[in-house]
């Protein structure tokens, strides 16, 4: 008979945080990389105006994702996530 | 004195430094293989960082990205994405890649998917796979390199000879002093890239425009073309953002100079600081690449060659000093690359194929030893492939950076533990279909529907590993026990197994 993909000992799965701080990591992650990927980056982002500290929209807004990424990223390390 | 002199010369100090630094890692470096080849998994947080950060930003982020802005726009700022991307792959599949390589002494990629899977043409699949799509990365280096010094030389230095020397460089150095040779360097490279990159850029826009902000509203008034998706030729549509994202993050971590630099750090701790804050530098070098490129694309417009943009304004408009330092940064953006190539693909061939199928048992000093011959071997090989032009190459150039992708379900389905894994006919099915794939969406018929033929390699790689894995024999249970009960352990402190 076929061995199909889970003869092995059961661990649960790695692809869900177990912890509350790792839930809130994750879906902080998601939904700001999110703000960086189509459609919105193609829809709501792409604009010049308004100019934002002298730069066009959709360069700060698409740096300010950026920062709050690493900002989640950075969280997740101080937390031991 | 004339600029090409000035330009040239720093250069030549750039190189003799990265020799002497060589040379005192060569004082420090024990005769064993991890201290050659794995700086004997002690990298600490400055070194690992530095030497990803300068690694991962090749001659193009130096000078094509510029080239990109210049092209197509304010798009190309997308490349956030992906340096933010690889900072979490790093924090959450570098650190269980680390974990595994210190607790079953793996050395390469292939090491580690052999041994889960239990097959040793899955070992000979992912060393090919290594080997193919990142080798032809020392032809695109050498040849920035051989650009680089023949621009800065104001063509008095050939391509040819400019490619040869700084081969001979970045070779010397690591045959000298091995991987702690090539981190020592890329600590060096990759300050001097970063402070290369702004202060360039920062000087052109006061000198061109009068800052940045000047800069941009310059931009507006007269390429406002240059300032919205998808950009001017229409390049930066949704599919390709995606694919891109995709490919320059775990495409470029999932090959093996990257992959390999998990395994040497010298804790977790370092490791996942490593990844929450390397996106800043990898992030935050594409500032200075806008200004030059947006700022380039209305002074100089209509160049032939886009990817001239930066040395072809600070010719113009720099001071002969600051044009100097920076193309001896653009030199150490493509040498940090090149060398942790020729660092790998080393690695790959003396452990994957000497070791293991032409002389298993013999000392460390022998296994250095056939390492540096076989440096030396890839450095004649880049040379030859740097100095001509096959079509086959042209392929193979533009499947590189997907390459290295399909070996994607292949790594998840060792690093992530769970009630389902593949098994080792999925995941050569699945790279085999992938690749194939890849080679139809990118070069027969490119990027189909828009979307991006990385992804729909990837695509098809994970459907017929998943499909052809229900249907085959895993791998044993002992060992999955082994591996995924290491990795339960080290993420969540035991084994439930």
């Amino acid at each position: 008979m076929f061995a199909p993909m889970n003869t092995r000992p059961g661990y649960r799965s790695h692809l869900r945080p177990r912890t509350r701080e790792g839930w809130i990591a994750l879906v902080a992650f998601l939904l700001l990389f999110a703000l960086a990927m189509p459609p919105v980056t193609h829809t709501v982002l792409d604009r010049v105006e308004p100019w934002i500290l002298g730069m066009p929209f959709l360069y700060v807004a698409l740096l300010t994702v950026y920062v709050a990424l690493i900002g989640v990223l950075i969280w997740a390390y101080r937390r031991n996530v | 004195m004339e600029p090409w002199v000035i330009a040239t010369g720093l250069i030549f100090v750039y190189l003799v430094a990265t020799i002497v630094l060589g040379v005192v890692a060569n004082r420090r470096m024990s005769v064993d293989m991890e201290d050659f080849l794995l700086y004997g998994r002690k990298a600490g947080f400055i070194v690992l960082y530095l030497t990803v950060v300068a690694t991962f930003h090749s001659a193009f982020a130096f000078l094509g990205s510029g080239g990109f802005f210049y092209t197509h726009g304010v798009g190309f700022w997308m490349a956030g994405t992906w340096t933010v991307l690889v900072g979490a792959i790093t924090y959450v599949l570098g650190t269980r890649i680390w974990a595994l390589g210190k607790a079953f002494g793996y050395v390469t990629p292939a090491d580690m998917l052999a041994d889960f899977y239990e097959s040793e043409a899955v070992r000979v699949m992912v060393a090919v796979v290594s080997v193919v799509f990142t080798i032809l990365y020392i032809q695109v280096q050498a040849k920035g390199l051989g650009y680089i010094i023949n621009i800065a030389s104001g063509g008095r230095i050939s391509l040819e000879v400019g490619t040869l020397v700084l081969l001979a460089v970045a070779g010397t150095y690591l045959v000298v002093g091995g991987l702690r040779a090539v981190y020592w360097t890329d600590v060096l490279q990759g300050v001097w890239m970063y402070v290369a990159v702004w202060v360039g850029a920062l000087v052109l826009s006061y000198e061109l425009f009068g800052g940045p902000l000047e800069l941009w509203r310059a931009v507006a008034e007269q390429r406002p073309d240059l300032l919205s998706l998808p950009g001017p030729e229409g390049f930066f549509t949704p599919g390709m953002w995606l694919g891109m994202t995709v490919t320059l993050s775990f495409g470029i971590v999932f090959q093996p100079h990257m992959l390999i630099r998990y395994y040497t750090a010298v804790d977790a701790k370092t490791l996942r600081l490593l990844g929450a804050t390397t996106p800043i530098y990898l992030m935050t070098l594409y500032i200075p690449a806008a200004m030059v490129g947006l700022g380039g694309a209305l002074v100089i417009p209509g160049l032939e060659v886009p990817d001239t943009i930066f040395p072809e304004l600070l010719f113009r408009y720099a001071p002969p000093l600051l044009t100097g330092v920076i193309l001896a940064g653009a030199t150490a953006a493509a040498m940090s690359t090149l060398d942790s190539i020729l660092h790998a693909n080393m690695t790959v061939l003396t452990r994957d194929v000497y070791q293991r199928y032409v002389a298993p048992d013999r000392s460390q000093a022998h296994y250095v030893r056939v390492g540096r011959a076989i440096v030396a071997l890839l450095l004649v090989v880049g040379f030859f492939l740097s100095v001509k032009t096959f079509d086959f190459l042209v392929v193979l150039v533009t499947l590189s950076g997907a390459g290295a992708l399909q070996l994607m379900p292949g790594i998840v389905g060792v690093c992530f533990p769970g009630g389902r894994t593949f098994t080792r006919a999925g995941v050569l099915a699945g790279v085999g279909v992938g690749l194939t794939v890849l080679y139809l969406t990118l070069v027969v018929v490119p990027h189909p529907m828009g979307l991006h033929g990385a992804i729909w390699g990837l695509l098809a790689n994970a459907a017929v590993a998943v499909v052809v894995s229900v249907f085959t024999p895993g791998p044993s249970a002992e060992t999955v026990r082994r591996v995924h009960g290491e990795i339960e352990e080290f993420v969540y402190g035991r084994s439930e197994g």
